[in-house]
Formats: structure tokens, sequence, C-alpha cells
């Protein structure tokens, strides 16, 4: 099938086309440059016409979101739609249901999205969920930041057999990447400890964050792996942690990258909660002056911010110890799940609201990280969902960051408290993102940071992954009209997908099913077999199941996208 | 017990199978197969092994339907599923109830069926540890897979529950006995506490028995904690444990290194029920500010956990889901199965892999007597006295793969063995059967109307 | 002012479900509306008329100015004034599963026995009920924290487990006995019960006011004796008698009130 989007204004930063006029072609689900006569026209005049979504860090799929949905029937209530000819009926609000959220990420013309979080030892669940979303390519990222064998090779310097192992993880898992949460923070948890800075040692591994990091970062350059460490630094919303994460950022800066299709050897993620200065809730104050700076001078580093949104929301992360301090700073039902030799999560309800002193403050904080940051090709825009809001807000987000009045108009009507200025630089920052800035945080520079090869941008060759939305960049001011820009990006006029149409006018047209993303390196089969032969003996004494029984049989990924390399190429 | 030799005549084993019959999904079972049954089973306990071994026991291997005289009569599968699908298309108020004994799988295609209809999805969390789940919505779920409790825990507490009895391989091979990373000298590492009204099978071997009153779990539960802030008890006895006892526990409790809590039907049906739970987590939740405690509950069926999780990442809720306005609901005591049939709102039930027959409250079973009664199973047995339609399916985990959920939470694909018998069919292929056909039928309804 | 008249005529197995019918929705129907409308029952739905004889007299501006008469059996009828804000519901019978659930205002009163989940989820109004309840009498949604939070529930009955669960606010009189654990997880809002009690008033309670006129079978430790109290004030209320008053539940930190009758619970003095 051959289609022709005609006459939109294109937002493709990969190939620096900055709102031109242009038609954008497909067929069979590729780009193409040319296509017949016979080809379909849809008519997006002066529309924008941009790359679909690409998110690259969220909770979407996975036990921790079960979790969740299971402990909260009340948010489940929340986003209950009766079922349509086309769609199931949705529930959740902060948490959505599995197909709720494949439906939603369209209706935004997303078409990627990466589960930020997979547990080895339950990873087909990971990818069961993945199976019941539809319409959306996911990629999941194991986590190996508290993994007991990566943390005593890290102790012992043992960096090729950390490659081995996660080479051989990967293909177990399904997983594309490597995720690191609180390292050594989880394990201490596993005690109901944590650690604090990049420098304290877990107990009875007696390794820290740093020789993690460090660790994690070689292996993923020598095996030359699409995307960078995926990192999440201790002392998450902690007052006084930006030291942390500067500290984190720095620590691998000396190993050097081994792979092309990526800028970065670190990828820091929901930045805002690791920006804080000050040494208590009193005095904190914003620490995104000083991350920023780092970001801005140091280009192995990019981010993703975790943007505040100011509702009722659910936290869920792998950081186990931060979750239960959130439970005991507002009291509200605690979940938690330890997960043998691997790792941990914590689940907590949340309200940020402005009328609170430090969820304005978080709001800021967020905000100010987006206008600190100079290259956008060093930024994305996440809400860490559902930690800091639901991904629907990403078009609000939107409206914000170009809007400077809007911004002000909040701190002035006391839609945010007094701290979201005091506290922070946020006021003083008049900076707006232009449409071509948004199409790189939300496009194309996640699918850079991911070294995607097929997506992210409209290249002949490049899957026919494609948004348009219903404004016209030439009449609208996006600092004069945010409610209008949160409407057009939260309803994509067309959202494209393979070259297939599944959403219209903000309405889902078709449903297809989802895909999942995971990395094959090859070359490595020697290390791997010695690897596995040290792990299991500890395998099979210390773990429940039995190794057979642990791998991701194939039938739970039925649409692989495999991306394959080459160690150390 | 008399000496029974082992078993030397077989032709294959099949290694690394999952047991279907309790929460604890042990998936190291070693199946011996000779002509296509399996003949003996290795590292699993008494009741997982009889499951598998006495798979031909009293087996459903033809499809029946129920005549008019009230006998059963062998029918075609055409016939029978023809009868089932036109049953559910005509309910005004159906449930779908059990899945706990059959494959995600097979669920995914349930769902299907019954937001077609707008049936009723439960499971038998509804009869079991559904107060478990409604504690954990009000006072949250700090759980630890297994392995955790195996490699670290030094104080284990079994609540109103007898693992020595339903899952007797739950202090064997994950809390109790095992040399854990940190717990070297298995055994004599741990603390083993039991709480229960009963002296069980489990409190005979624990170090330390707590013998509270029938139904006083809430006001003992309560008392600990208020002693845990550091209360004087004033009564002497508090659901019948002197209040000295009650202050050395909760000490006790608190200086642990790692402590885990198990917990079964003697929380959730006695008077308090769900709330004997959540006083529990409750304490729990108290506990972790000075050291650390998981619970995970006890889950008795191989995949009961699994439809929680099934229907929780498709719907949002866990069981008792109500999709007959066309959306999810969930609210209990409207929208699960006993009440429903005590009610005698429910006019047409599915049962697949359960048996309400036997463990159903009276009143409930009088119902099912009452309406039509579909039943896709392996046995027969007091639901299939009371069933109209007889679908017989095929045993997950030995002759059929699938994927489970362990009580914990870990995804098990247990393998197929041996093949099942021939007139039967696999439960996933039934219950695509009978969707495709209700859809069938529904089609030709609308067709018919809007002429 | 607009009277709506729903005469019991055939009383259905399966539950009917009334959140469409309430004075928000019908104030501006008149009766050819009421006959067209088809009720959900199950998962199907049935004319109204298969079920009820309708009179409709008079008009309203706005649900206020509304009156709906429901005489029979209606205990299978679910969800009576749902999510109402205004007008005025009278049951001559009994009520099933949700009535007055989510209430905003107005009035509903039932003149038999209402099932569980009476008054769920309150905001306002005021719901009485003559006879007797169940389970999660002013409860909140499974899971939510934040429970019944305005109006007053009048139970002139017996109440059943679990009264007030949640409690965010607004009142619960009750004037016969209560099951077990009422008030458990309030944290704000007054209960009255005259009758006994039977187990466990107050569990887990952070904040609020339970005061009980009748016997208490069995207190929990978290509750701490605090004083003897004469013709004490409550929330702005006057209550005469001698009372026994404990603060807790201590096991959640809780600062809540529990009032116990003294003349009739002599043996916790």
């Amino acid at each position: 099938m051959e289609y022709i989007l005609k006459n939109g204004i294109v937002y493709d930063p990969a190939n620096n086309i900055a709102g031109e006029k242009k038609d954008v072609m497909f067929k069979d689900g590729k780009i193409v440059e040319n296509v017949s006569s016979d080809a379909k026209v849809l008519d997006v005049a002066d529309k924008i016409v941009m790359p679909a979504g690409i998110d690259p860090h969220a909770h979407v799929a996975g036990p921790k979101l079960v979790v969740g949905r299971l402990y909260r029937p009340e948010d489940s209530r929340k986003g209950v739609t009766s079922k349509t000819d086309v769609c199931r009926s949705e529930s959740g609000f902060s948490i959505p249901s599995c197909p709720a959220t494949g439906y939603r990420y369209s209706r935004m013309g997303y078409g990627t999205v990466t589960e930020a979080a997979m547990p080895p030892l339950e990873a087909k669940h990971t990818h069961e969920e993945i199976m019941a979303i539809p319409n959306l390519d996911i990629t999941p990222l194991p986590l190996f930041g508290n993994n007991w064998f990566v943390l005593q090779w890290a102790k012992e310097g043992k960096i090729d057999e950390i490659a081995a192992f996660i080479s051989s993880w990967l293909k177990i898992t399904k997983g594309y990447g490597i995720k690191i949460v609180n390292p050594c923070g989880t394990e201490a948890w596993g005690w109901g400890g944590n650690v604090h800075g990049i420098d304290d040692p877990v107990p009875y591994f007696d390794v820290t964050g740093r020789e993690v990091l460090r660790a994690l970062a070689q292996a993923n350059e020598i095996l030359g792996l699409p995307h960078s460490i995926h990192v999440h630094p201790n002392d998450l919303g902690h007052p006084g942690n930006f030291p942390t994460t500067v500290n984190t950022l720095d620590c691998i800066k000396d190993i050097e990258k081994k792979s092309s299709v990526r800028d970065q050897t670190i990828h820091l993620t929901h930045a805002q909660f690791h920006s804080y200065a000050g040494t208590s809730w009193r005095d904190v104050e914003s620490g995104a002056g000083e991350v920023a700076d780092y970001i801005n001078k140091n280009k192995h580093v990019t981010c993703d911010i975790g943007q505040v949104t100011l509702d009722e929301t659910t936290t869920m992360t792998a950081d186990g110890p931060m979750e239960f301090d959130l439970h005991q700073l507002n009291g509200l039902k605690w979940a938690n799940k330890d997960i043998e030799l691997e790792t941990g999560s914590g689940i907590v309800p949340f309200i940020y609201s402005g009328k609170a002193p430090v969820s304005s403050f978080q709001w800021a904080v967020g905000l100010e990280l987006f206008l600190k940051i100079n290259d956008p090709w060093q930024v994305c825009l996440t809400t860490d969902h559902p930690n800091a809001g639901p991904f629907i807000r990403y078009p609000r987000i939107i409206s914000w960051l170009m809007s400077a009045e809007r911004r002000q108009e909040m701190m002035d009507n006391n839609e945010v408290r007094v701290w979201s200025y005091k506290r922070t630089s946020l006021g003083t920052l008049d900076r707006e993102y232009d449409f071509n800035e948004i199409a790189t945080i939300t496009r194309a520079a996640p699918a850079r940071i991911y070294g995607y090869q097929d997506r992210g941008e409209l290249t002949p060759g490049f899957n026919a992954d494609i948004a348009v939305y219903d404004l016209n960049p030439d009449t609208i001011d996006p600092s004069k009209e945010p409610a209008a820009i949160e409407k057009a990006f939260g309803n994509a006029m067309y959202t494209i997908k393979d070259g297939q149409i599944l959403v219209k006018d903000g309405e889902i047209v078709k449903i297809v099913p989802s895909r999942t993303l995971w990395t094959n390196v090859q070359g490595f089969e020697e290390q791997e077999k010695a690897v596995m032969e040290e792990v299991m003996p500890t395998f099979t004494r210390y773990y429940t199941v039995k190794f057979e029984n642990y791998k991701v049989h194939d039938h739970f990924a039925p649409n692989p996208l495999v991306t394959t390399v080459q160690a150390g190429k | 017990m008399a000496y029974e030799p082992p078993v030397t005549d077989y032709d294959e084993i099949v290694e690394n199978c999952t047991c279907a019959f309790c929460g604890c999904n042990c998936d190291d079972l070693d199946f011996l197969v000779k002509d296509g049954h399996v003949v003996g089973v290795r590292h699993a306990c008494r009741l997982g092994a009889s499951k598998v071994m006495e798979d031909m026991d009293q087996r459903l291997l033809v499809p029946m339907i129920r005549d008019e005289n009230g006998d059963l009569q062998e029918v075609d599968w055409e016939t029978a599923l023809d009868k089932a699908a036109e049953l559910i298309a005509g309910a005004v108020r159906p449930i779908f109830y059990g899945w706990s004994e059959t494959s995600i799988e097979t669920m995914k295609h349930g769902i299907r069926l019954g937001e077609l209809v707008g049936a009723v999805l439960d499971n038998q969390a509804t009869i079991c540890h559904g107060p478990s789940l409604q504690a954990v919505q009000n006072a949250g779920y700090p759980v630890a897979t297994l392995g955790e409790v195996k490699n670290r825990a030094d104080m284990i507490v079994y609540s109103g529950s007898n693992p020595m009895n339903s899952h007797p391989r739950h202090m064997a091979r994950y809390s109790t006995f095992p040399r854990g990373w940190f717990r070297q000298r298995g055994r004599f590492d741990r603390t083993v506490i039991t709480m229960d009204p009963k002296y069980s099978d489990t409190a005979k071997m624990s170090d330390i028995w707590v013998g509270f009153e029938q139904n006083g779990d809430y006001g003992f539960y309560n008392a600990i904690r208020a002693a845990l802030k550091g209360k004087e008890i004033d009564q002497d006895f508090v659901s019948g444990i002197p209040k000295e006892d009650i202050m050395e526990l909760a000490e006790s409790m608190k200086n642990v290194q790692f402590g885990a809590l198990y917990f079964g039907l003697g929380l959730t049906h006695t008077l308090s029920k769900q709330r004997n739970i959540d006083m529990a987590i409750e304490m729990l939740v108290d506990l972790n500010e000075y050291t650390k405690w998981v619970l995970t509950p006890m889950r008795g069926h191989f995949n009961v956990n699994g439809f929680n999780i099934f229907m929780a990442y498709e719907m949002g809720f866990p069981y008792g889901v109500d999709f007959c306005r066309g959306y999810q609901r969930y609210m209990n005591g409207e929208t699960n199965t006993i009440d429903l049939l005590t009610r005698e709102e429910c006019d047409v039930f599915m049962v697949i892999a359960a048996d309400p027959g036997a463990h159903y409250p009276g009143g409930a079973v009088k119902r099912l007597a009452e309406i039509p009664v579909i039943q896709v199973d392996i046995h027969w047995g007091p639901s299939t006295e009371i069933a109209d339609v007889v679908l017989p399916g095929s045993f997950i985990g030995v002759e059929c793969a699938g994927t489970s959920y362990r009580m914990d939470g870990v995804p098990i694909y247990m393998k197929k063995a041996i093949d099942k018998p021939e007139t039967c069919r696999d439960d996933e292929w039934i219950i695509r059967e009978l969707h495709e056909r209700v859809q069938k039928i529904k089609a030709e309804e609308a067709a018919t109307a809007s002429k | 002012m607009k009277t709506i008249i729903l005469t019991l005529k055939k009383k259905s197995q399966i539950a009917l479900e009334f959140d469409e019918l309430i004075p928000d929705k019908v104030f501006n129907w008149d009766k050819a509306v009421f006959e067209n409308y088809q009720v959900p029952v199950g998962n199907r739905r049935f004319p109204l008329t298969d079920y009820f004889d309708i009179e409709v007299e008079g008009s309203a501006e706005g649900p206020e100015e509304v009156k709906m008469i429901l005489d029979g059996d209606f205990g299978r009828v679910k969800y009576i004034g749902c999510k109402m804000s205004a007008g005025e519901i009278i049951v001559n019978g009994d009520a099933d599963l949700h009535c007055g659930a989510e209430m905003e205002g107005g009035k509903i009163t039932v003149n038999g026995n209402a099932e569980s989940y009476a008054g769920r989820e309150m905001r306002g109004g005021e719901l009485e009920i003559k006879g007797n309840t169940r389970e999660f009498c002013g409860c909140s949604y499974i899971g939510d924290w934040r429970g019944m939070s305005g109006g007053k529930i009048i139970l002139h009955g017996n109440a059943g487990k679990q009264l007030g669960e949640c409690l965010s606010g607004g009142e619960i009189y009750v004037k016969g006995d209560c099951d077990i654990l009422a008030g458990i997880h309030m944290n704000k809002g007054f209960i009255q019960i005259d009758g006994d009690v039977t187990r466990w008033p107050g569990g887990q309670m952070k904040n609020g006011n339970i005061l009980i006129n009748g016997k208490l079978g069995m207190l929990l430790e978290g509750l701490v004796f605090d004083e003897i109290v004469i013709n004490p004030e409550i929330d702005g209320k006057s209550f005469s008698g001698k009372y026994i008053k404990y603060t807790g539940d201590i096991a959640v930190n809780g600062k809540g009130g529990l009032y116990l009758n003294a003349e009739k619970n002599r043996e916790y003095l």
C-alpha cells in the first residue's frame, strides 16, 4: 500500500528539517522517496508532521504494574471507558490496563515505548504484558545494578565476565540494554537498608555504586550495545542529592564509547528527582543548575526529565528503599516486591498538588532542567510514568515548554506555590521550546539515544512511523495558546505505524499487535559458555526455579524486532 | 505407610516439569513416562504426585449433555460446543468461574468471551484469598519472592496456614529447610512460629506455637501492634494469649534480621476476614521500621495468582470482574460469584478448572443445581453431578503446556510431557471454539434484529 | 414540583440498575420518556414498564424539584439515588445494594431495609433507613482511603459489619445495634450507635469520633483509656451522660475518640 501525506509542515530533526512544507511518502510500511500515482493521498495541508513519538522511559509492562493495578482498584476505576467496535474497555488513570496503555499512547501519536525496568526472574510477565498492549513497539530494559553475580564480579574487577553475563542475559530475558537502579541500594534494601552516594559499600558484597557503574559501563561498551547504560542514580528524591547525580555521571566519563549509533555513554533517567540541593525538606533548593551545567559541558551524558504533572499518581520503581521512605512521608499504602538474587521494587500512591510547596518545587525543578539544558539532543520528555505523572500528560508538558507566559501564569495564579520560584530559578527563565525542539526531545533524541536504526526519523528506508497533529505552525502562537497545543498533541490527526493508519482524529481506527525490541549480541559465544559454567552452581543452589524454566521462551515474544550487534565492534 | 519400591520401568524422563497442584508451582519435577503415561514422579510432594499419577482416575473423556431425564449422555464435540455456546449467548447474567487450574493462554480466550457477552469473570480467589486481595487494596503489599526468604530469612511465621498439609514442599524447598545463601545451616538458622488456633502439623514442628482464640486474629494482631508502639497491654489475655507472651513476641519479631509471614485461610475466613490480613499487613509495615519483614499469601492453586495477575493487566481488577454494562466493574458483594449465586441472579454458569460442587457453600450449590452449568474439566467430580454440558479438557503441565504464576508472582511456563487422550481437547481450544461460536450467534442475532 | 411514582408490578430475580434514573437525569422526563426507557438488567436492557407502573405529575426546572416515590419491594433494584445531587427519593419497601452511594445532596428515605453499601462514598445530603442495613454502610470504594466525606446517614434498625469504613467526614447515626469493626480506618467524621456493639469499634482509626450508648462486647488494645467525661461535647454536638473516653487506634498513631456509655459498660471502668 502506498500513501502520500501531502503538504504537511514537516519537523524531522535528524534530517535537519525544521518546519518545511513537504510531502512524506511511504510504501509497504517504510518511508520512501517516491510513490506511484496509485498512492492514496492524505491531505495534511499545513498540519504538523513528525516521526511518531518515542518514549525512552516509562513503566508500562511487568510485575510492578500488576501489583499497582491489583492494589489500587480506586485508580483502575477512574479511567474506565466502555468498549467500542474497535477498542476494548479501558481502565486506570495513573496505572492504565494494558489495552488502555496502547490506545492512549497511540492517540498521542506515539509508536515506541521503553519498559524501563524488567526483573529477569519475572521477564516472562513483562513480555506477557507487552503482548497485551496493542499498537506499540516496546523495548524492555532488564535490571542489573543489584544483581548478585554483577555485584560479585564488580568487586573482583571481572569486567569480561560481566560482559558475557549481560550478553547471555539479554538473550535469556529478551532485553534491549542495561538498566541500573540505585546501584547497591536495592540489595541493601534486602536487609531493610540503603546506600548513600556512590561510594557507600553495600553490606556483605562490599562493593560500591561507583564500582558497579564503572563495571557495567565498561561491559556495555565491550559488547557495543546500541543503548548506553541507563541509570537511576542513588539518593533519588533526597534534598542535597545533586552531587551524587553529578558524581554518577562523572565516574564513568573516562570509559570509551564503542558504538557509532549513539553519542552517550550514560543516560540519566528522571533527572528531576536527582537535582535537589539543600539538606532537608525545610531548606531544599533546586540543584537543576548544577546538573544542567554538567550536562551542558559533557556530551557523554543524555537524560530524560521525569516532569511532575501535578496529579494524583502512583510511584513505582525498583528503588525499594526510596519507596518505603516515601510511604513513611505520606502514610499511603505501600507495596514492595523483592526479587531473589536480582533486584526489588516498591510502590506508593502519591498526590502532587499545586497547593503543596514540595510538589510545586518539584514541578519547577523539572522545567528548569528542560530550560537550562541547551542541546535538545541531550534531553527527552518523560514523566517516569507513572512516578511523576501519567504519560497522558505529555501534551500538557509540551504546552508548558512552549509558553513562558503559561508557566508564569501558573506561578502568579497560585496554581503552584511560591516554592516554585523561591527555591528555583524558574521565574527567571523565559526560554520557549519551538516545534523543532519538541520533535527532538520526543522523537529524534530518544531514537539516537537508543541507537535505533529504523525509527525516529523520516528517512527513506526507515519505518513509516509518523504522527500528524492538527496545528498550523505558521499561524499558531504556542506561547499564547497552551490549551490548543495540549489538545492537538493529545489527539493526533493521524498516527501511522509501519505504514498503517492506527489513529484518525484522535480515535483509534485500527489495532495491531505490539512488537518487542531486544538485542542479540553475536561473537561472544565462547565467553558466554564459560560464564554460564561459573553461574550455574550458584543458580542451582540459590534460585527457587530451575534454569531450564528461567528463560523467556520464544513464544513470549511472538513479534520480535531483534537488533544484532557484533561484540567489540 | 507401606514401602513402595522405586519405579524402574519407564521409557523416558521429562525433567523440570512444573507441578499443577498448589501455589508453590514446584518446577523441578521429573516425570517418568512409559507408554504415554506418567508412571512415576520425582521430587513432588504427595499431593502433586498423586494429581499427576492419577491423571486417568475418573477422567472425563467424552463430551456429554444432560438429557430430559437428568442423565448425562455422550455426544460429539460439535453438539456439545453448540449447546454450550447457545446457553452462553442467551444468558442475561452469566458467570465464567474457575480458571485457577488452567493456563494463561486459555484465560486469554475466556476474557474475550466474557467481554463479548457481558459476563462476570471470577476465580477461586472469590472463595479463598479474595479477602487477602481486599486487604492488600487497603493496606499495601510488602512481598518478596520465595528465594529471598530462602536466602535471608531467620524467622518464618505461618498464620492461619498449615503448609505441612496444604503446601508440603513450602518449608522443604523454599522457606525453612533449604540452605540459603545467608542461612547455610538451613533449619537451624531459622525460628519457625505458627500462629493458629489449631495445634496443626505445622505447629507441631515449629519452635513456637501461638494458639490464639478462634476469631481472635484481629484483636491479637492489634495487640502486637500496640506492644510495638510501646504500650503496656491492659488486658491479662488478648484473644486467649497472655499479655507477657504478646509483648515477648513483639520484641522478638523486632529483633530478627529478616522475617517472613505466610498466611492462609485461617485469616481470610474467620470473623474479621479481610481485616485480619489488613491488620497483619499493617503490623508488617510497622515492623519494617525496625527490621526487614515480608509476607506472601499462601495461594492454593498453581494458577489462582495467575488469573488475578492476568485480569489485573488486562482489565485493572483482580477477580470478580463484571462486564455486563460494557466495561469492567469490581465490587465485592455485588460482582462476586457466591453473592450472585445466593441471590439467584446468575442464570448460566460456566466452570473451568475448578470444582464448585465440592467447594461452594450449600446455598450457592443449590442455585447451581437449578441453572444450566457448563463444565470444562479433566476429572469427574461433584461439579459434574450438577453440570448440564461437560467438555473434557486437558491437563496443564502434563498433557499441555501453559503459563502459570506462582504464589509470589514468578511466572513459570509449564511443559507438556505426554499427549492428552484422543477424545479430549486443550482447554485453550475449547474456550476459543466457544468464543467463535458465540460470536457467530451474536452476529446472526444482530443481522436478524436489523431487518 | 414533579412527582414520579414507580409502582412495582414484577420483581426481577436479576437486579435492575437505577443509576440512570436519578433526579439529576430525569427531572425533564415526561411519562412517555419513562415508558420508552430500557433499564439495565444483567447484560441486557429491558423496558422499565415490564417491571413498574409509572405515573408522572407536574414539572421541574431542576433535580431539586423532583420527588420520586418507589412503591413496593425494591430489594432487587440497585443504585437507587446513586450520585444524585438534589431532589427526594422515597422507597416504600426494601432497597438493594448501593442505595444513596456517591450522593451529593438531596434526601433518600427507605421505609424498609437496605442492602450493603448504603451511602457508600456519600458527599452530602441525607439518607434515612427505617429498617436494617448490611455491611459497609457509609464506606469507601475498596482501596480508597478517602470514604464518605459528607452528609448524614440515619439508620433506625441495625447496622452490619464495617459501618463507616474509611469515614472521612459526615455523620452516621445508628439507633439499633451494630456489628464488628464500626469506623474501621476512619479519619474524620462522627458515628453514633445507640444500641449494642459486638466487637472492636474504631479499629485502625486515625481520627474522628465514635459514641456508643449501648453495650460493647470487645474493645481493642489499640484504644487507650483517656478519661471519664460527663456531658461531653463532640463536634459541636452535646451529649448527656457519663462516658468512658478512649483515644486511638495507637497502632496507627491515631488520635480518634471512642466514647463508651459508662452506665452500660461498667466492666470497663
